[in-house]
């Protein structure tokens, strides 16, 4: 295989974008892992990390989030055998528990905000 | 009106004088709008270049043996229209991720090899009587395993998988398929004599599911919804209390 095998087609690129999400990912959740941590000193001593540059790097990771879990949810109905349930209702099941699950978040979030 | 043509370039290689494959252009007639590859090759190895070698048999989609890369996609040459290429020209190639025989044939030894190892046949722990009749299945039990047993063995899909092209130990996409196509089979006792070639690294945990075996996949059989299946029933079996038991 030529070292440029992923250029080659679309398909395969779209592949390697997938799998490639995942390292900015973990370098976010590090960071956020750093911030958790610098918080438990408690608020007054904590001053959040807004630099641009994080910013730009937080929007990048974001959509290199939705892109994951889009490819992932859609390829969960290909991965899951459930006798008599066809897979489109599988992946739709997923979309709409991730909806559901991202709701609670952000009110659970938003609530601990006020 | 001037007769429509079509440039063809098709991979040459002679491992007696060729140090390399290379690939030869033709011209030829583009007459019928019905035309596919397969023809194309055939028009030359008839009327242009008799040492042009290739594999076909049937030409209706069914043999799976004229399995080649046209424009660098994996396609059976018979089912490959020559309107959707043209006035473009078309590059056939053998199929990738093979070692090649000759022009557009490759060896398919390791493949027939990977087949074997998955007992693709019925395999009971006590032979069915013949006097007991027929070992009927219900249209249920059927479905279960239908799609999987539709792979002509054409390997499109080894094909067009960087996985196996990458380390060509892995079972692969077809292999895999038809071993799911009888562990699904409600006749069949084989798994646990399937397992030990299915669950190791060389088998379906080497896929990292880029899917690609399914889409080229002339008869719409699914061999990564077979391989990721396969991941999860081994899992199941590993991590669930009395998963390893005896089917």
């Amino acid at each position: 295989m030529p070292r440029g095998w992923w250029l080659r087609r679309r398909d395969y690129f779209l592949y390697m974008v997938r799998e490639f999400t995942a390292l900015p990912l973990a370098l976010w959740l590090l960071w956020f892992l750093v911030e958790v941590q610098r918080a438990s000193n408690g608020p007054k001593g904590y001053a959040a990390h807004g630099s641009p540059a994080f910013v730009v790097f937080s929007v990048i990771c974001l959509g290199f989030a939705l892109y994951h879990s889009v490819t992932f949810l859609m390829l969960f109905g290909v991965v899951t055998h459930i006798k008599g349930v066809p897979s489109r209702v599988i992946v739709l099941s997923q979309f709409a528990l991730w909806l559901v699950a991202s709701v609670v978040v952000a009110a659970v979030l938003i609530g601990f905000g006020r | 009106m001037a007769e429509k043509r079509i440039t063809i370039r098709t991979t040459r290689f002679d491992p007696e004088k060729d140090k390399a494959p290379r690939l030869q252009s033709y011209d030829i007639p583009f007459s019928d709008e019905s035309m596919v590859v397969l023809d194309a090759l055939n028009h030359i190895k008839a009327h242009v270049d008799g040492s042009l070698s290739y594999r076909w048999s049937c030409r209706m989609g069914i043999c799976g043996s004229c399995g080649m890369m046209v424009n660098g996609v994996p396609k059976l040459t018979c089912n490959a229209f020559m309107r959707d290429y043209w006035p473009r020209s078309i590059t056939v190639e053998p199929l990738q991720n093979f070692p090649i025989v000759r022009d557009l044939v490759i060896d398919m030894e390791d493949f027939m090899h990977k087949l074997k190892s998955i007992k693709p046949w019925i395999i009971r722990k006590q032979d069915y009587p013949l006097g007991a009749g027929e070992h009927r299945q219900t249209m249920d039990q059927i479905d279960e395993f239908r799609q999987f047993s539709e792979c002509i063995n054409c390997m499109l899909c080894y094909a067009a998988c960087p996985v196996y092209g990458l380390n060509n130990e892995f079972l692969g996409p077809a292999a895999t398929a038809l071993a799911r196509r009888y562990n699904l089979d409600s006749r069949d006792q084989g798994l646990k004599d399937r397992l030990p070639v299915l669950a190791n690294a060389e088998g379906v945990w080497e896929c990292s599911f880029v899917g690609e075996c399914s889409v080229v996949c002339p008869k719409g059989v699914d061999p990564a919804k077979a391989i990721q299946q396969t991941k999860f029933d081994t899992t199941m079996r590993f991590l669930l209390p009395y998963g390893n038991r005896d089917e």
